[in-house]
């Protein structure tokens, strides 16, 4: 069946699949964002290069292991490595800054980040690495008559997964509840004696993993790459912001309005398909400036 | 005016270093010399947004955007048509600052965090654009070998030019920081309920401050053609504008040369050290926590002591 | 002069202004008055365009003003104090008030004459007819509570106004502050030639100057007239006064 200009059902399919689970990869790595955001109210800019640690880290898991035990260590180390780089970073620095102003947290941030992009530069060089997925994930099977890679299965899966984990972290785990009341007043929760720094802490770690596993879900399907970071910064901040800050279902929203109307973009006009999630971006924003679900705060 | 400037406190300082600045382009290495040509671009690209962030109170996270329209304006003209290369000069700013009007104008209606999140995204849209209209801009590769007037083709000449369009820039900013509108701007930033109460349509003034600063980082997108002769899309790419924004914070926007001097440093940082190691943002990063950690340092970057009760603190 | 009719204001479910009415004639000065919760700042935002009323219209000088922005208003003639105290904390007394003279000489966008030499002698007259000219260089917010309730005052006379709108001018003062201030008040209303309404919590004070006084009551007007009136008015008595 035709659906003009060339484009057949199974084509539009496909896209939509690809999009879909690469609209995983960016879910988790905002739903990080927007935790952070939401609870320490600091847009955190080193999360790109957390997620591109992430992906180094796999590389190197997958590199030592070899593929099949490698990968899935990998998704359980890769992560851990960024938490722990995420725990020393707020514990040694981030915590004397939550009582200043807020711009200084931004600073900190920013210096977090170029720190850490060096040290990646330091411990991986400067080469492209890639990383290849276990056996059981290569080769591509047939949806709708279109070639469907299998690994992007994982990430279909993943996604949910991540979500449904997070959901039940944040409503019904006592450091979730915790983490929502302070987001919404930290001297209340402070008051009622809980050690509201460490649940910062937490928060802040959570969220930085999140970009971790993000990091290592992504790095079988690109060449990882020292310019990683800058990009998704700019993607998941652009999500946050649309999704509703702090709200964990808006990085969801966010994510598969970012990445469906980049594979539409790519199909309906292909030479300009980054162009048409920044453009849904600002016509969501010009309708609703708030984001389109509520924001935590 | 002119006597109050001559008897500040600053002036003779300002003097010797506008001095130093003068001879040095003989007597130092080429090195140094460009290397202070591009602190000169990134201070009055600093400068810039510190109208809007330090005296305005806006949250313009993306002002880089309106740099690189600057730099792409006048660079599309040099190479594209044959129009007198000061045109191109001129159309730069005009460019810019047409740019400013527009967003500001869509912009400025929110406030605070929803003011900076579709800016950010506004201009992120441009940069897409610019990235991937390979056939008008170049796209990834950027544009390169533009050509410039023979005056400027040495880079003793550009210096001078850039630090003569520099100084005079500052002149008009501090100019307008002095006025009515500039304390009216400050006024707007501290209370702006207050200063609609008295008859103050604070939209406007904050379009105005907008369009103002736009039009100056567009003169400074065009230095940086003067210097570089090449543009590319990293010139409008969020980093960027992350970049001087933390620059202002740095140097301490709540001061009028505050944000110089932050620029001044990171630059400065980053060709100096860069040259001994590659790690120099690792040595910047770890400047930049011992500042911040600095009890003094509380809104005001490298300026303890001076007004440390920054704004309201916080970004809703 | 200024004539609100059967306003009302809505926030979510809670009624806060349930058909407010207020007649001030030229020169007058008119007193609000009415339990805490009754809706008086919320009437004085109405009227000075902070909030827009869900019905009802408020008319000034012939004139609609109902829907107009807060600073269009103040072009109009009408500048008002807050009840909470909202100076510009950290301008000097002078620069204060000389914020609103240059609003109202037109001049805040004027970039390139110094600020320093503009809009002094005004602003220096206004400092001296509220008593504020031996503070004139200090932070307003180093004053007292009662200089910067002053000094609010003098920020709205900045804008030249006709009528002046003062909420709870003397609320926080020690009562010498308070004499001082509604002498202060009465002052300006004849020296100015002034219209002014305002809302307070102290009788004296409302009952020393008021001419005419508009009692509020849950969001409603319940009479306007003149203090004699309104003392012996049972419904008043039963509201408010509570048996004085």
């Amino acid at each position: 069946m035709e659906v003009g200009q060339g484009l057949t059902l199974s084509a539009v399919g496909s896209q939509l699949l690809v999009g879909l689970s690469r609209a995983m990869i960016l879910f988790i790595v905002s739903a990080g964002l927007s935790f952070i955001l939401g609870v320490l109210r600091v847009p955190n800019v080193a999360h790109g290069s957390l997620y591109m640690i992430g992906a180094f880290s796999a590389y190197s898991v997958v590199a030592f292991f070899g593929s099949s035990l490698g990968f899935w260590l990998a998704l359980v180390l890769a992560p851990l490595v960024v938490a722990l780089i995420s725990l020393v970073a707020e514990r040694a620095l981030f915590c004397h800054l939550y009582q200043r102003e807020h711009l200084m947290l931004l600073l900190f941030t920013f210096a977090l980040m170029l720190i850490l992009d060096d040290l990646v530069k330091l411990v991986w060089g400067t080469e492209y690495r890639s990383v290849l997925a276990p056996g059981i994930f290569q080769g591509a099977v047939s949806i709708l008559g279109s070639p469907f890679p299998r690994y992007n299965l994982l990430l279909l899966a993943a996604g949910p997964l991540v979500g449904i984990g997070l959901w039940l972290l944040v409503n019904k785990t006592k450091l979730g509840k915790i983490s929502r009341a302070a987001a919404v007043d930290r001297e209340m929760v402070g008051a009622l004696g809980i050690n509201v720094s460490w649940v910062f802490a937490a928060a802040f770690v959570i969220g930085c993993c999140l970009a971790g596993l993000g990091g290592a879900l992504v790095a079988p399907t690109v060449s990882i790459n020292l310019g990683m970071d800058h990009s998704i910064i700019i993607e998941a901040f652009l999500i946050v912001i649309i999704g509703g800050l702090g709200n964990m279902w808006g990085a969801l929203v966010g994510s598969l309005i970012f990445d469906l109307t980049q594979a539409f973009g790519a199909l309906l006009w292909p030479q300009f398909p980054i162009v048409s999630p920044f453009a849904a971006v600002v016509i969501v924003l010009l309708l609703k400036p708030r984001g389109l679900l509520k924001s935590v705060w | 005016m002119l006597k109050q400037a001559l008897s500040s406190r600053w002036l003779w300082p300002a003097v010797v270093i506008l001095g130093l600045l003068l001879i040095l382009p003989p007597l130092a290495p080429r090195f140094y010399v460009y290397t202070l040509a591009l602190i000169f671009v990134t201070a009055l690209l600093t400068m810039s947004l510190n109208l809007v962030v330090g005296y305005g109170g806006l949250y313009q996270f993306h002002h880089g955007v309106f740099y690189g329209v600057g730099a792409y304006t006048v660079a599309l003209m040099l190479t594209k048509t044959d129009l007198p290369m000061w045109v191109g000069f001129i159309a730069g700013p005009i460019m810019a600052a047409f740019m400013g009007l527009i967003i500001g104008g869509i912009c400025v209606r929110l406030t605070r965090l929803y003011f900076a999140m579709l800016q950010i995204s506004l201009g992120s849209l441009i940069w897409a654009i610019v990235f991937r209209w390979y056939n008008f801009t170049g796209g990834d590769d950027g544009i390169h070998g533009i050509p410039k007037p023979s005056i400027l083709s040495s880079l003793t000449g550009s210096y001078y030019f850039i630090l003569l369009v520099l100084v005079a820039c500052l002149m008009v900013m501090y100019l307008i920081v002095r006025s009515p509108f500039g304390s009216t701007l400050q006024a707007a930033r501290d209370n702006p309920q207050r200063c609609e109460a008295v008859g103050v349509n604070v939209r406007r003034h904050q379009l105005v401050a907008i369009v103002i600063a736009t039009f100056f980082a567009g003169v400074a997108g065009v230095l940086f053609v003067v210097l570089e002769r090449s543009v590319f899309p990293d010139l409008l790419f969020w980093i960027l504008s992350l970049e001087i924004f933390i620059m202002c914070l740095l140097g301490g926007w709540f001061t009028f040369t505050g944000p110089m001097l932050g620029a001044a440093i990171m630059v400065a940082l980053r060709t100096f050290v860069g040259r001994y190691t590659e790690y120099w943002t690792l040595i910047l990063g770890g400047d930049i926590d011992p500042v911040d950690l600095l009890p003094a340092a509380g809104g005001d970057g490298l300026y303890p002591g001076k007004v440390a009760t920054p704004g309201q603190g916080s970004w809703w | 002069m200024l004539q609100v009719e059967a306003v009302e204001k809505s926030f979510g479910d809670f009624k806060a202004v349930d058909g407010a009415n207020l007649r001030v004639g030229k020169g007058e000065v008119v007193a609000v008055i009415g339990p805490n919760g009754a809706g008086k700042t919320t009437l004085f935002n109405l009227i000075t365009g902070q909030l827009r009323p869900d019905r009802g219209r408020i008319i000034f000088k012939g004139e609609d003003i109902s829907r107009l922005p807060p600073y269009q208003i103040c072009r109009k003639g009408i500048a008002r104090s807050f009840q909470i105290v909202d100076v510009f904390p950290r301008l000097t007394v002078f620069e204060n008030v000389r914020v609103a003279v240059l609003s109202q000489q037109r001049k805040s966008y004027r970039l390139f004459s110094p600020a320093q030499s503009m809009a002094v002698a005004e602003t220096k007259e206004i400092l001296e007819s509220v008593g504020l000219s031996d503070k004139a260089g200090e932070i307003a917010s180093s004053l007292s509570h009662g200089d910067q309730k002053i000094l609010e005052i003098a920020i709205a006379l900045g804008g030249q106004p006709e009528l002046l709108i003062l909420d709870e001018p003397t609320a926080g003062m020690s009562p010498e502050e308070t004499s001082a201030t509604m002498e202060l008040i009465r002052r300006l209303a004849t020296m100015r030639g002034l219209t002014i309404l305002f809302c307070e919590h102290d009788m004296e004070v409302v009952f020393s100057i008021a001419q005419s006084i508009m009692v509020m009551h849950q969001g409603r007007t319940l009479i306007q007239g003149k203090p004699e009136e309104v003392r012996r008015n049972r419904e008043v008595q039963e509201a408010y006064l509570g048996g004085e």
